[in-house]
């Protein structure tokens, strides 16, 4: 039976099935690697934007003007442009060759991609999240400043909050960018999910194959990241929805409200 | 401050300036508050009204003159630019503290439900254990008749609901007095009358309330004062059956009765 049906799909498949059934594994593996790099690129660049975010939105032109330019810098360039200057850039210098952090990590292929990618998903995140904060209701900061929240406080407790979830939306832009920016890695020598679709090309000269079963594993990645949004906006921002929508089930009505 | 009677007013300010730039919206209000006043501050658009309002929260900062929350004066100083500025952030927010609050446009926070708004600065102002926090936060939501929408966000509600929930946020602080920033301008006709009955409900249990309103009902029978404001200055002040009767001032005449008609 078995035999069969791959005799029947060797026949008359237009792409070889079985080729890539046999290395789905990698394509898994793959999968893995791209999405542990975009996951860890996002929470570092994350974590890294809010002070920056922060900054920005502030109006302290000494700590403004750098950050600005590091936006500018990585905004402005191509993620692979940045890549390539970290990875093969940085060797050059002797000095970077021989500190402590050469072989364990500035070496790496691995690292250096991390890195690249954590610097540009955070000037991306730095701006949208700075333009989200300076948007805050002013009567909202001003009712703050009337309870007596000092500036930590305020900002703590309802500047973030607030710009957090109004940014919501677009950063799953963001976070699906980086997934296809994450792409980049596969120039340099690293076995994300397009570099095993590179490397079975190479292999068999079979391009289909390996770069539609790429291109599948991708939709299928952003179609869970757009349905985990969905379900997070709906639960962050629910102060937004129309009245009523507490009490009764969100239900196919507030597909409206969706931007 | 101890005024001359020896009582301690729960408000008081003095000769109150504020410009911006050559514009002088106030020019020198004094105003004392003792507990269980109800001032009503009237005057015409632009006529300074909400401005000193925002003044003795110093939502604006004054540019001369003296604000006294519960007898502590709010210190000022003149720093190196020439500007008019507290002196310590930190009494400031101390006494915005024991100022509660409420804006033309509500202001709740939109992130938050009803019942967060109100134990929000409670918590993390004052330190308030949570649970008594609730606990004060929904015994005020029950007072302003708003307690089944606890779990609401402030976009669900109307106007007028929303506008009762800024009043119990600003309870919620236990102020020494309340500020009214017109609460009820915004709102539509229809709303109106539900914020009146709960603030004419606060000024029966004696709370100390300052209050710029164009509800000149609310003025003449709730008040324990008057003031009208023309042009940055206190052009009338008095007992609201005596002004609203016989009016001193030709302008606050002229003013009641483009209002009242």
């Amino acid at each position: 039976m078995g035999e069969a049906i791959i005799q029947f799909l060797d026949t008359w498949s237009p792409i070889d099935i079985v080729l890539i059934a046999q290395n789905f594994d990698r394509f898994l593996l793959g999968a893995w690697i791209t999405l542990k790099l975009t996951g860890l690129s996002l929470i570092i660049g994350g974590i890294i934007s809010i002070p920056l975010a922060i900054i920005r939105a502030g109006n302290n032109p000494f700590l403004n003007a750098p950050v600005w330019a590091f936006t500018y810098l990585f905004r402005g360039t191509p993620l692979l442009v940045q890549t390539y200057l970290i990875y093969y850039g940085l060797g050059q210098f002797e000095w970077i060759r021989e500190t402590a952090l050469w072989q364990p990590v500035l070496s790496q292929a691995w690292y250096c991609a991390l890195i690249a990618f954590s610097l540009n998903t955070a000037a991306y995140t730095t701006e949208l999240l700075r333009g989200s904060i300076i948007t805050t209701s002013k009567g909202e900061i001003e009712a703050a400043k009337a309870c007596g929240f000092s500036n930590s406080m305020r900002l703590r407790r309802i500047v973030l909050p607030s710009a957090f979830r109004r940014a919501l939306p677009a950063y799953s832009n963001e976070v699906i960018f980086m997934l296809h920016g994450s792409v980049v890695a596969s120039t340099i020598t690293i076995q994300d999910l397009l570099g095993v679709g590179r490397w079975l090309n190479g292999r068999y000269y079979l391009a289909y194959e390996g770069f539609i079963t790429a291109a599948v594993l991708y939709l299928i990645i952003v179609l869970l990241i757009s349905k985990g949004f969905r379900i997070w906006e709906k639960h962050w921002l629910a102060h937004l929805y129309p009245q009523d929508a507490v009490k009764v089930k969100p239900k196919k009505g507030l597909a409206s409200f969706r931007v | 401050m101890s005024n001359a009677s020896g009582d301690q007013a729960a408000l008081e300010v003095v000769d109150l300036h504020k410009s911006f730039g050559d514009h002088k919206v106030i020019q020198g209000v004094s105003m004392t508050a003792h507990k269980g006043d109800v001032i009503s501050i009237l005057g015409a658009s632009g006529s300074g009204k909400s401005t000193f309002l925002r003044c003795i929260n110093l939502l604006e900062i004054p540019s001369a003159g003296d604000v006294y929350v519960a007898g502590e004066k709010i210190r000022m100083h003149t720093d190196k630019a020439g500007r008019y500025q507290p002196e310590d952030i930190h009494q400031v927010e101390r006494l915005r503290a024991r100022l509660g609050m409420v804006f033309q446009s509500f202001n709740l926070w939109s992130h938050m439900t009803v019942i967060e708004n109100v134990i929000e600065a409670p918590i993390h102002v004052l330190k308030i254990p949570k649970a008594e926090a609730i606990e004060q936060g929904e015994a005020l939501l029950q007072k302003v008749g708003i307690y089944d929408r606890k779990d609401y966000y402030p976009a669900q509600l109307s106007g007028g609901q929303q506008q009762r929930v800024a009043i119990a946020r600003g309870l919620a602080m236990q102020p020494a007095v309340m500020l009214f920033d017109e609460p009820t301008s915004a709102l539509d006709p229809e709303l109106v009358g539900e914020v009146l009955k709960v603030m004419r409900d606060l000024a029966e249990e004696g709370r100390t309330m300052l209050v710029v309103t164009h509800e000149m009902g609310f003025a003449k029978d709730v008040s324990s004062e008057v003031v009208f404001l023309h042009e940055g200055m206190i052009e009338e002040k008095g007992d609201p059956k005596q002004i609203f009767q016989n009016p001193n001032s030709d302008r606050f005449r002229q003013f009641l009765s483009r209002t009242m008609q």
